[in-house]
Order: structure tokens, then sequence, then C-alpha cells
């Protein structure tokens, strides 16, 4: 199993009472910040990531968040340019893990695609590049994309990158939401392949996509993974059936919040109050309206989600919920190292996961509380983990060659334009 | 009040052969277009009352007729969609129709108007949208939450009119395919007025030559009422009527007064 270090950005001092007053997205005010409090919340969270990044863990990855308290990532590509050179330099093959610049929102896809090709060479070739459709807030309030659009705007981009890095010469792009006369990018991606990985919380058609197309899909596990992970992780593998795509476990991600102490007594003592603090002002603070502007969910998805509200979890007691809540429902699996990597193993093996992104950073968490759990998680856990699928003879088709995967060479389904293509 | 006249259905297919729109029919008379407001089309006493005088045809937004959503994937941008309701009212057989827009519709009303000088004999426009003054930004009704809707619509949201108009059905499957169609119609109209309802509208409303009158509630959040000014002093000739105690949609929440100007109007 690869196992990544997932880190966000939080805004790690917000008052007390964030949550009665404000949310954490599009409005929330910037006055409730200090320059030392933003300089030290984005500070550690690099210094944090290239902790991981010497400690063992297979990957480093962010994610993409705009004008948010809860992730200060407007663009993950900056903080992954970073990781990539910084680590280049100190010789760590660790794979640089963006997992979702988001193409549903992207008026430049071109600069997307370029970000990546040049993250790629910056790192010699350690990329594993996420591309994402866009939280529904991000792409069409902070980005002024109608929702209506955002699905469609995704996909006509992501054939445009997919596209600009494997093209041997030059050519023209008229697409209905950008227009190129000459897509010539210089450089190109060293890798081949990129392994390419799609992002996302259980949309049936991604999923589909994803197997369809060759690409990893990561489920973000926030809503609860005891919650929702039976049913997310039934559903791709039964669509994976319909389509006839093995049932490869490295082909899926799956991300989770994980708080490891000496027992599971100190690690409630340790992670409690700044899991309440990340949870509740952070996600929680996100009204539904503003995860599903109208026309950004499809009007039959719409009327799923009214009937059976289930892929959202925990989500509608996030704002309130306290750390017995959070445990319960998975959203963060915490405790000693023999409790995290006896519920960690069994949950990937049960849900056919190859890919653990461990969040190990979480609301006010301080510096020194993640980097203990950082230190704890990469001796104590991750060792006992990485053998979860070795001998079943599946090779990882969605990891750099670079780091030991095989790109490229996966069967596609016979029934898609790519293998046509192939 | 009026009694609801009997409604039928006319099938349009437009946008060669891409569109099917769905028209409601009622009453007798000259020709009137009436141009819905975001959420879809309700036939409500206004509409009824307008029948009494002329044939009133009440097209569908495309996406918004319940079993084909997808119609809206066939308009990409605002000049199609206002070519395509060109197509509608010629295929109507519509001539000379009297134009009636409310707010999303208001500003149809006035783009048709605007790009087909010739087509209505006269506009009436219910607090359109369409224009943009940085002093009065236009509230995003799209992303407002459901909870709020009222009072960002109504002057009083208490009112027996504003609660009929939002009263939802009983029955849960029912319920959800209501308020599952109101998202999609928003996200559907949203496609041409979504981050800002400004297309450039103010630029070419000197085109309108039909006589105009331009309702507008005083106390409505969703576009303040110094828009009224706006659209008046870009459209020669003009005339207003400003709704006293009244929001966003002033022939729910005033019927009789907003009748009353609208037939003072029309004569």
């Amino acid at each position: 199993m690869k196992i990544s270090l997932f880190a966000q950005a939080p805004y790690r001092y917000l008052p007390e009472d964030f949550e009665q007053h404000h949310e954490s997205v599009c409005d929330v005010p910037y006055s409730l910040t200090t320059r030392e409090g933003v300089y030290s919340s984005v500070r550690d969270f690099m210094d944090e990531l290239m902790f991981g990044a010497r400690s063992g863990f297979d990957a480093v990855a962010v994610t993409e968040h705009g004008q948010s308290s809860y992730d200060m990532v407007p663009n993950p590509d900056l903080v992954a340019s970073a990781l990539a050179y910084m680590t280049e330099a100190e010789g760590i093959d660790v794979g640089i893990f963006p997992m979702g610049r988001s193409l549903g929102k992207s008026r430049e896809p071109l600069r997307a695609a370029e970000e990546y090709a040049m993250i790629d060479v910056m790192s010699g070739g350690r990329l594993v590049p996420g591309l994402v459709v866009g939280l529904s807030y991000d792409s069409s309030i902070n980005n002024g994309v109608p929702p209506i659009e955002v699905r469609k705007r995704f996909d006509e981009n992501l054939e445009l990158v997919l596209r600009a890095w494997k093209a041997q010469t030059p050519f023209a792009w008229n697409g209905k939401f950008s227009q190129y006369p000459m897509v010539n990018m210089w450089p190109r991606p060293l890798q081949a392949d990129l392994p390419t990985w799609i992002t996302g919380i259980g949309n049936p058609n991604t999923m589909r996509m994803c197997l369809e197309r060759g690409f990893g899909f990561t489920y973000l596990s926030w809503f609860g993974a005891k919650l929702t992970g039976k049913r997310i992780f039934d559903r791709f593998w039964e669509i994976a059936d319909q389509v006839s795509v093995p049932r490869n476990p490295y082909r899926l991600g799956f991300l989770q919040t994980v708080a490891v102490a000496e027992s599971d007594e100190q690690a409630e003592r340790d992670y409690a109050e700044h899991l309440e603090y990340g949870f509740r002002k952070g996600l929680g603070s996100i009204p539904m309206e503003k995860l599903g502007l109208p026309g950004g969910i499809d009007i039959r998805g719409v009327q799923a989600l009214l009937k059976d509200p289930g892929d959202f979890g925990l989500y509608y007691q996030m704002k309130t919920a306290t750390y017995r809540d959070l445990v319960d429902a998975g959203v963060v699996i915490a405790g000693s190292p023999a409790t995290v990597r006896d519920q960690l193993r069994e949950f990937c093996r049960e849900y056919g996961i190859g890919n653990l992104h461990a969040m190990l950073s979480f609301g006010s968490l301080p510096r020194h509380l993640v980097m203990k759990n950082i230190q704890l998680f990469s001796e104590e856990v991750l060792p006992h983990l990485r053998d979860l699928w070795t001998d079943t003879g599946h090779q990882h088709h969605w990891w750099p060659e670079r780091l030991g995967g095989s790109p490229g060479t996966q069967q596609i389904p016979a029934n898609t334009g790519l293998a046509a293509a192939r | 009040m009026t009694t609801q006249p009997t409604i039928s259905e006319e099938t349009i297919g437009v946008w060669d052969g891409r569109i099917t729109m769905r028209v409601k029919v009622a009453g007798a008379g000259s020709p009137l277009l009436y141009l819905h407001p975001a959420a879809g089309l309700a036939w409500d006493p206004f509409l009824s009352h307008l029948a009494e005088r002329y044939t009133v045809y009440a097209p569908e937004f495309p996406g918004t007729s319940v079993g084909d959503p997808y119609a809206i994937h066939q308009v990409d941008d605002l000049t199609d969609l206002v070519l395509l309701y060109e197509e509608l009212v010629r295929k109507l057989g519509l001539v000379k129709p009297v134009v009636v827009g409310q707010s999303f519709g208001g500003m149809l009303a006035c783009e048709l108007a605007a790009h087909f000088p010739d087509v209505p004999s006269a506009l009436v426009v219910l607090d359109p949208i369409g224009l943009w003054l940085d002093e009065h930004p236009v509230a995003n009704w799209i992303a407002t939450p459901a909870d709020r809707l009222p009072a960002l619509l109504f002057h009083d949201p208490d009112s027996p009119a504003a609660q009929a108009m939002l009263a939802l059905p009983e029955d849960p499957e029912r319920q959800r395919a209501a308020i599952a169609g109101l998202v999609w119609a928003f996200g559907c109209t949203g496609k041409f007025t979504w981050p800002i309802p400004d297309r450039g509208l103010r630029g070419r409303l000197h085109r309108i030559s039909a006589r105009t009158l331009i309702v507008w509630g005083r106390q409505d959040k969703l576009a303040n009422v110094a828009y009224a000014g706006e659209f008046a002093n870009a459209i020669a000739g003009s005339k207003v009527a400003i709704v006293d105690d009244c929001g966003h949609i002033p022939q729910v929440e005033k019927y009789d007064q907003t009748v009353q100007a609208a037939d003072e109007f029309l004569g």
C-alpha cells in the first residue's frame, strides 16, 4: 500500500465562537487574522509536509481551496512546486501529489497543465497529478463560473490537459470554454504517462469515468468513513464490475484524518480540542447551499440527495460535533499506534484501498503536536500497513515509475475511446 | 380575483429540432407572450387576468420542463437564447404580441425587444434584472439558502399570497421533485445570470422601440427600486409604476395594484 501525508493549511487562531458568527468560506472575514498567525499557519504547514517527506511517507499531498479559513491553499501547485524542489535537492524519493487542481473552475486550463508539467520536471518525474471538478462555492462564488457549467468546463479542460501533456506536435484547441491557436507546452512532463488521479466524494459518474479511462480515484472521507465508507467503496467496486475493470486496490485512494498518541487516552488529551476546532470551524461552517449551488448538481442528483443524504454522513452535525462524535463516525481515527493501525488496516483491507492519505494536522493543532503525530504515525503505524497488498500480484499503475509504479500499462476497458486511441 | 381559465399546452420544436419548447396557452384575443422568472413557470392569478383579454403564451424556459432537464445544455450563450425565443415567437405565429416578463423573464423580455425591436407591440416588465449598480448590488438569489428566500422575495413573507406561492406539495416524493425542479430552474436560468446578472443589457436597451411599462416593488430587496429609474432612463418614452409595500414579485404580493397598472398601460 502507498501511504501519503496529506495536509491542509488552516488558520489556526480563530476565535472560540467563530462558528456561531461566520462561515468558513467565501465571505469569512480576513480581519480575524493576524500577520503572525497567517505566517505561522502556512510556515508550519510547509515544515510539516517536509517533515513527512523526510519520515518515509510515499508521497506528500495537498489540495486546493480558495477564499477559505480552513485551508489557505488557493493553488496547490505553488506548494507542490516548493516541495518538488526541496525533496529533489535533498534526494528524497517521495511522490509529489497535488490532489485537487480544480479544472471545473479553471479559466486557464493550459496553465494547470503547464504547472503540473513543470512540477514533474522539478521533481525528476515524481509528480502524481490530481484533478478535481471543484467545490461548488470555490468554482462558482470564488471564481465566477456558472454552477451549471462547472462540470462541462471540467470535462473539456480535462481533455485539453491530457492532450497537452502527451502531444508530440503543436495543436490548435477550439473549445467551448477556451481557445488556443497553438498548444505546445515547454516543458512537457518527464513522465511519459502521468499517473493521473481524480478526487471526489462519491458521484457515481465521476467514479465511472475514472474506471473507464484508467484514472485513479481518491475519496475524501470528510463526512465520516464509518458512516459513508461502505456505501462509497461498494459503489466504486460495483461500477468497476459493471465496466469490467479488475478490482485492483491501487486504483483507489482514501483520505483519512488520523490522530496517534502513546495511548487512546493520551490521543484524546492531545487532539480532541483541535479536532473539534478543525471540523466545527472548517467543514462544519460551510453551509450546504455553498457545497451544492443550484445547477452544480444534476437534477437527478438533487433528487437522490434529498431522498438519501447518506453520502454526507456526519456533515449535518459537524458544526457542533464532539470528539466522540468525530471518532464514532470515523471522521477521525484516533488512539494508540495499535488502535490506529488495526482500524486502518482492517478498513483498507475490507474496502480494497491501496492508497491511504493520512491527514495528520487539523484545525488548531500546534506545530509540536503535528510533528508528534507525524513521527508516531511514520514509525509505528505506517510500517505495519505497507505490505497490505504486496502478496496479491496487483501492479500499481497509478504511481510514478521512478517510485516503483508502472503507469500507462493498465488495462483499459475495450469499449472506451481511449482503448481505441492506444 | 379571476377564475383560472382552461390552459392548454403546445410543444414547438426550435433550434434545428434540438429543443422542444413547451408553451402553456390560455385565453382569447390578441397574443401576449409571458416570460417567467428564474424559479420556472407557475400559472398565477395575474396570468389568468391577462388571459381574459389576451391569448397568453407562456413558454417554459429550456431545461425547466418536467422530464426534459438537459435541454438547457443545447443553449450556449445569451445570443443563442434570444435567437431561440425569437424563433419561438415566429413558430407560434405571434404577430406583434404584448411581451410581459418578470425578474429573469423581464431581462429576457428586454433582450428580445432590444435584439428584435419589431417583435413586441408593447413591453411590460416586472422588477426585471439585467442591470448592475455597485451602490445597489443585485442579491444573489441563486446562492441564497431556501429558508432565506421568502424574506428576499417578499416585503411581507408571511402574507397569504406569499405563503401560497411558496407552498410545497405534502407528498414526500412530489415535494422532492418540486424542490429539485426549483433548484434546477435556478441553475438553468443562472447560466445567463451567474455570477453577476449583467450581460451588457444596458448598452442595448436604447434599441427598444415598443411602448414600455416598468413595474417595481418599492421594497424589492433582490433588485433595488433604483433600477426602475435606470431602465426608464435607457428606454425612450417608458413609463414607471412603483408599487408600495411590495417586494420583488408585485403581481403576487400586490395583485390588485399590479393589475391596475398593467391594465391602465395596455389600455
